[in-house]
């Protein structure tokens, strides 16, 4: 909790005879994080070169590089497969052997006719194209050419053109412009090509064709079908061998995916001609099952090493693995967008899993609305797969509960109070109605709400410098330790002052108590010199963080989003209401005309689509803006985030096992 | 002789003219920072999708940059409740 795992260093010596055996237990525990051994001469490390992929590598990845082309072919994924029964892969090793070669040359035939007959049909299509504007001409397609003394010119053009020599002439009027073929002497060509360079005429190339123009055009036509046919034919096949060996081709893959992994692996240990050295992370708590599963799979002929981490340098920082309660693991993925938390900082998924879904309800705050998003994130987690997908999806969903929660307090659904149509189960804790239409029942507290919204940013801006004091504490920098609490004392100190001097709603009101110097009281006093213990510790930090100063009031104002995004959601909610129901359909029902259906199905598109899109923006206001806070607002006081990913060895079987 | 010099101005006539000038006040506070946001983002916004395009680790860091701007809309927001409410 507010903690990754704890890491311990591992070296893995031993001989090359056992590197294999150690490889397969390593993959097959799945916690073991290599450091990539770079070649660069590093102080014990004379005289080891990067390793050498085992024997069998390249045949391997060449398999594999056939199944994940088939699969490409198919538009299939292994993931897709996931909870069929498992396949033993010795068996999938044997199918491997026998098969793949077979279906990879049926699956290769099979797209490379089928690419060969589009690639023909797109050929007579375009032949198809040059032919359609001689149809309307009453010439074989053989009068065209062949002449000694007589050229011939085709074209379009609009209209009829007038020839001052000697020619043969063709026009064809049609839709899309006409057609124009001239036959005339060689020497006229000059006078010719004049005479419809001033015209919009535009030349046309003539096929090379023999026989009718129908004819040819029949001819293709009847091509291009069969060669449809022959596609639909190819396709089926295709669908049919997916169909037959989808299961087999994604199982494969995860096989040769783990043995060419395995294969490859010695790609980053250090080696030299007789022994291998892996350096990598393991958590503290899976030392124990690794170190015995290593020695029973190498018959103890390894050295498995724990280091201790303190006496490294600093560029061997540790993998970052979250370690969270169950109901915070989904926000992981919305720090991870941001960045994974450093070894040695706070994590601050936890927070984040509270404070996220809280902002979220507090903007949307509405049962409909948050009833809607629940109903969509739990559906939506049936169809789709993927694991950041799911998380985010649970991110959601934990958001639609919390907006229900506050739409209970703001007693609001679509935006409407329930006493607008007379119901009237509970009150508002807090209302954020406005008077819109002549059903507005409350007339929310600005005022109220806005400073509600201050408060959660007064209270997440001082954790977020408490957390910034203990990640600097940590480090022993006890100047950032000064100025992080000397930021803390400065807002804190600002408030007591305002307290002093104005009376503010949901703030504590200290003006009534007696003023003891320059007009200030107790608490203005005790503000005052808050502040000015503030600023010390601030400049101490460095004097240049000074300029930062009125970001305490910009930041604790931009919490002020969590009101005000979430009354401009109600105004739409209610604007649409009112158009709908009162604008539209109430006037229509005392009397029904055929008019007034038809005002009534309008009103009720109205109602629809209005709140349709007001969902949509709800969910992108609430989400964004929520984050945002975070980010922004919460994240810069005290998090650095870029710790290395934790991605152990191995992977989790699926589809296959041994 | 019609004087035109002199109109009468009724009490309610001046209550409902603040009433409009309210509005209006409310509305350029929330359109002029909109304005401004939007003009702020789109340029921050480009930047930020080319640089998740090269590289999409990016991606928080760009959404956090491409929203620090709409602030300013925050704020014309919250004054122009202030105003009208």
């Amino acid at each position: 909790m507010l903690q990754p795992k704890t890491m311990t260093r591992l070296l893995i010596v031993g001989s090359k005879e056992q590197m294999s055996s150690a490889v397969t237990e390593l993959y097959r525990h799945h916690v073991f994080h290599i450091t990539d051994y770079t070649d660069q001469g590093a102080e014990g490390y004379e005289g080891f070169r990067i390793g050498q992929p085992m024997a069998g590598a390249t045949e391997l990845s060449t398999n594999l590089i056939s199944i994940r082309s088939i699969e490409n072919t198919f538009d299939i994924s292994p993931d897709a497969y996931i909870g069929i029964p498992k396949r033993h892969s010795a068996s999938i090793r044997e199918i491997i052997e026998r098969d793949l070669s077979r279906i990879e040359s049926e699956v290769s035939d099979l797209t490379a006719k089928r690419s060969g007959a589009e690639a023909q049909i797109r050929i007579y299509e375009q032949r198809i194209a040059e032919l359609t504007p001689f149809l309307s001409i009453p010439l074989e397609l053989g009068l065209y050419r062949g002449y000694e003394s007589i050229s011939v010119i085709a074209g379009k053009t609009s209209r009829d053109i007038e020839i001052p020599v000697p020619c043969e002439k063709f026009f064809a009027a049609g839709k899309g412009g006409g057609v124009l073929v001239l036959f005339f002497r060689n020497q006229d060509k000059t006078e010719v090509d004049a005479v419809l360079s001033e015209t919009p005429f535009q030349q046309i190339s003539i096929p090379e064709e023999e026989g009718s123009v129908r004819q040819r055009l029949d001819y293709y036509q009847s091509e291009i079908s069969r060669l449809n046919a022959t596609i639909a034919d190819c396709d089926a096949l295709l669908e049919e061998i997916k169909e037959k060996n989808g299961t087999f081709l994604a199982a494969c893959d995860e096989a040769l995916s783990a043995e060419v992994e395995q294969a490859e692996v010695p790609l980053r240990f250090a080696t030299t001609d007789l022994v291998f050295v892996a350096d990598g992370w393991v958590p503290s708590e899976e030392i124990e099952g690794l170190k015995s599963g290593l020695s029973q799979a190498t018959g103890g002929r390894i050295l498995v090493m724990e280091v201790d981490e303190k006496e490294e340098e600093e560029e061997h920082a540790p993998p970052v693995e979250y370690e969270n309660p169950k109901f915070a693991k989904p926000t992981e993925a919305i720090v991870d967008i941001y960045s994974r938390p450093r070894y040695d900082e706070l994590d601050p998924t936890l927070m984040i899993s509270i404070i996220f879904p809280l902002f979220f309800g507090i903007i949307l705050g509405d049962i409909a609305y948050g009833g809607i998003l629940l109903v969509l994130a739990l559906a939506l987690r049936r169809m789709l797969v993927g694991d950041t997908v799911q998380r985010l999806l649970a991110v959601l969903r934990n958001a639609s509960i919390s907006a229900i929660f506050f739409g209970i307090v703001y007693a609001e659904a679509f935006g409407a109070h329930p006493g607008a149509i007379d119901i009237h189960l509970w009150e508002p804790i807090i209302s954020r109605h406005l008077l819109i239409g002549s059903h507005a029942y409350y007339q929310a507290d600005i005022t109220v709400l806005l400073v509600f919204a201050v408060w959660f940013g007064i209270l997440q801006m001082t954790l977020g410098r408490a957390m910034s004091v203990v990640n600097h504490y940590r480090h022993q920098h006890m100047s950032h330790v000064a100025g992080q609490i000397g930021w803390i004392a400065l807002m804190w100190g600002v408030l007591f002052i305002i307290w002093s001097i104005a009376a503010l709603p949901l703030m504590p009101d200290l003006t009534g108590l007696p003023a003891i110097a320059m007009g200030l009281n107790i608490a203005g006093i005790a503000g005052a010199v808050l502040v000015v213990l503030g600023l010390i510790g601030i400049a101490r930090e460095s004097p240049l963080e000074l300029i930062e100063i009125p970001s305490i009031i910009s930041h604790s104002l931009s919490y002020t989003r969590l009101a005000a995004v979430g009354l401009s959601s109600v105004a739409i909610a209610m604007v649409v209401n009112f158009i709908a129901i009162e604008m539209l359909i109430e006037p229509q029902l005392g009397e029904l005309t055929v008019l007034g259906i038809v005002f009534v199905i309008f009103g009720i598109l109205v109602l629809l689509l209005g709140h349709l899109l007001n969902t949509a923006l709800g969910l992108l206001g609430g989400g964004l803006q929520s984050l945002r806070l975070q980010y922004v607002e919460f994240f810069t006081k005290f998090y650095k985030g870029g710790g290395e990913i934790y991605r152990p060895f191995g992977k989790k079987r699926e589809l296959t096992e041994d | 002789m019609v004087d035109l010099g002199t109109a009468v101005l009724t009490l309610e006539m001046v209550e409902a003219s603040q009433e409009g000038m309210k509005a209006l006040a409310a509305a350029l506070a929330v359109g002029i920072t909109g304005l401004a946001s939007g003009w702020a983002e789109s340029s921050i916004g480009s930047a930020a999708v080319g640089a998740t395009a090269e590289n999409k680790d990016v991606f928080g860091m760009a959404l956090l940059l491409t929203v620090i701007p709409e602030t300013i809309v925050i704020f014309g927001l919250v004054v122009s409740l202030l105003i009208l409410f």
